[in-house]
């Protein structure tokens, strides 16, 4: 087990810079989850923690001690890789054995570690066959077994879901939750999927082109986003971001809705700015039900049952409006919806910058 | 493709290996029959066979030593391509600077022909001292630029997460050759294995060159000499034909189905 740090960290490939001066302390045991979308440079980041790729400039750091100049095999870590990276003409048993024959370790402890994490991971009836003849899931399991038997300082995740069907992502990441829990170890999780990031994390490190745009807890992710990007990214279905003035003391929303702000808001009055809304934090109100709080009153545009509650899209003077509402309490379009704002809720974003205020 | 007539396809392929497969009979019924090869009509099938052939053949001349002189030579030749172009190929796939020039150089060295690089070759063999040794005549079939191309291909359609587990896993540059992209590489071992061999095997010009003494000669030098020994010999002279193509046909059909996997691998893996 060991910490992780990164410092003024940037990769530029080729003369163009995909990592901007990235800096993350990573503690002991922590699981640490890289979120953003695709090309955000979350792979390079955990290559270069890897070894993989060279640092362009900036330091990385192990247990305390600075690794730039260190090969993979000398910083002690395991990564487990998107499409798994078994060799295909080795068994499962050999595959994780592999690194273990050239790290010196004894042929009985290799058995036995490998029998370990075999039954650790529930793969121990397959350890004789070769990748070709495993499910999806299965040679997940096995590569993910391969990192086990090593006890690295740190795990390296790239991606290890998204090439398995939704069912069995969700199933797999319950998998990865309990192996957390029972390992503790130090991770690095990288991943596009918010949910993935949101269930597996300690803290998530929110990623925009090359930038770390936020470094929290999931509540503090999911609660007080630092900018609109992550406020848009994080979530699902994704937070409202509607352009918004604020005037006399209120957000005013585009339809003219003015919800009311505490007074540490109102040295912004005036300023353009982004609100953002979460969908399943505005209170769907029946037609005639009274209320004290400010009430957007829209027509639905498209209504998506999913049975354990409903997807609305409203038009709120031209800008879509994305809410969840109860089941069967919104049944065609055209109907009109009242939704009530709590004014802790409504989230503010300089238009310009897309900071948060 | 798919539509038509199976039995007319058959046919017609029947028809092709026929017209390929009909030289190589006739070469066999001769070596065995000592049959006047301008006969007219031809016989189709063999009248009194026997095998007096083959055995003037191994003791008219010293076959048997020729025979180990190729063989000693076309194994050197196909360990030397097996590892050598391995170790290029692989070099190949990582980058470096100005590999586009090496690349282009490499690729350019293929248009030379051999008689043309032959003094050099036979100046630096001297200065080696390797003329008339096993390893001299080996010496230029060592590498060929083709097969290290079809090591670049194969080992460039193995999936790259692969490379670096192993790098991870703790592997030298030198095992990841050996313990991952080679046992990954089957078809293009087999293609540089038959290549090798076809190539080293037939090889006349440069053993004719380097070699001095009767001793270091090969199987085509020695099937030169044998011409020039007999004359109305035409069925001694097809017996040791046969004794010449039958290693290569034997190399060729152990490792058939992994060389014609090499060999469009490339092409369809890009
Ligand atoms: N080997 C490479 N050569 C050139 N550009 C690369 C290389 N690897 C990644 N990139 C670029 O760096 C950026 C970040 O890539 P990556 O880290 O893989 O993103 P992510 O994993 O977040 O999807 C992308 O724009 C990608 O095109
Ligand atoms: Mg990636």
């Amino acid at each position: 087990m060991a910490t992780v740090s990164l410092r003024q960290v940037r990769k530029a490939f080729g003369g163009v810079e995909v990592v901007h001066g990235v800096d993350l302390e990573i503690a002991d045991g922590e699981f640490v989850v890289l979120v953003g979308p695709s090309g955000c440079g979350k792979s390079t980041i955990l290559r270069m923690v890897a070894g993989l790729e060279d640092i362009t400039s900036g330091e990385i750091a192990i247990d305390g001690a600075v690794v730039n100049e260190r090969d993979p095999k000398d910083r002690d870590i395991a990564m487990v890789f998107q499409d798994y990276a078994l060799y295909p003409h080795m068994s499962v048993a050999e595959n994780m054995a592999f690194s273990l024959r050239y790290r010196g370790v004894g042929k009985p402890e290799i058995r036995r570690r490998v029998e370990e994490a075999a039954s650790i991971l529930d793969i121990a009836h397959l350890l004789a066959r070769r990748p070709r003849e495993l499910s999806g899931g299965q040679r997940q399991r096995v590569a993910m077994g391969r990192a086990i038997v090593r006890d690295p300082k740190v795990f390296l995740f790239d991606e290890p879901l998204s090439n398995l069907d939704a069912k069995l992502r969700v199933q797999m990441r319950t998998e990865i939750k309990r192996l957390r829990d029972r390992l503790r170890a130090t991770t690095i999780y990288v991943t596009h999927d918010q949910v993935e990031a949101m269930t597996l994390a300690d803290r998530i490190v929110v990623m925009q082109g090359g930038h770390i745009q936020q470094v929290g807890t999931p509540e503090e992710i999911y609660d007080t986003p630092a900018t609109s990007f992550v406020a848009g990214f994080m979530g699902a279905p994704a937070m409202n971001l509607l352009p918004g003035a604020i005037a006399g003391g209120a957000a005013v929303l585009p339809d003219g809705t003015a919800i009311p702000l505490p007074p540490d808001a109102h040295g912004y009055e005036g300023e353009a700015l982004v609100i953002g809304l979460r969908p399943e934090r505005l209170g769907y109100l029946a037609p005639d039900a009274p209320t004290d709080r400010p009430v957007i009153d829209a027509p639905a545009v498209v209504v998506e049952p999913l049975g354990s509650e409903t997807l609305v899209t409203l038009d709120l003077a031209g800008h879509a409006l994305h809410v969840k509402v109860p089941p069967r309490s919104v049944r065609r379009p055209g109907e009109r919806v009242r939704l009530a704002i709590a004014p802790d809720s409504v989230h503010l974003f300089d238009r310009d910058t897309g900071r948060r205020l | 493709m798919r539509r038509g007539f199976p039995w007319a396809r058959h046919a017609v392929l029947v028809l092709v290996s026929a017209v390929m497969l009909l030289p190589f009979y006739w070469v066999l019924k001769t070596a065995i029959t000592d049959e006047n090869i301008y006969a007219y009509p031809p016989r189709l099938t063999p009248l009194d066979p026997h095998l007096f052939n083959f055995v003037d053949v191994w003791y008219l001349i010293p076959f048997p030593r020729y025979l180990l002189n190729s063989v000693i030579v076309s194994a050197l030749a196909v360990a030397g391509n097996v590892v050598l172009n391995a170790l290029a190929g692989y070099a190949l796939t990582r980058h470096f600077p100005a590999k586009r020039l090496v690349l282009l150089l490499l690729l350019s060295c293929m248009l030379i022909p051999f008689q043309a690089t032959i003094i050099p070759a036979y100046l630096i063999s001297a200065r080696l001292g390797v003329l008339n040794t096993h390893l001299g005549l080996a010496l230029p079939l060592l590498s060929t630029i083709v097969c290290i191309f079809i090591y670049k291909a194969s080992f460039e359609a193995v999936p790259k997460s692969l490379i670096d587990a192993a790098r991870i896993d703790g592997l030298s540059e030198w095992r990841i050759i050996a313990t991952v992209l080679l046992p990954l590489s089957k078809p293009a071992i087999a293609t540089n294995v038959i290549l090798a061999f076809i190539w080293s095997w037939n090889s006349f010009m440069w053993p004719l060159i380097i070699t001095r003494d009767a001793e270091m000669q090969t199987l085509p030098l020695g099937l030169a000499r044998f011409l020039s020994y007999l004359e109305d010999t035409t069925g001694a002279l097809y017996a040791f034909v046969v004794m010449v193509l039958l290693p290569g046909i034997l190399v060729f059909l152990m490792a058939q189905k992994e060389f014609i996997r090499g060999l469009t691998s490339g092409a369809t893996k890009g």
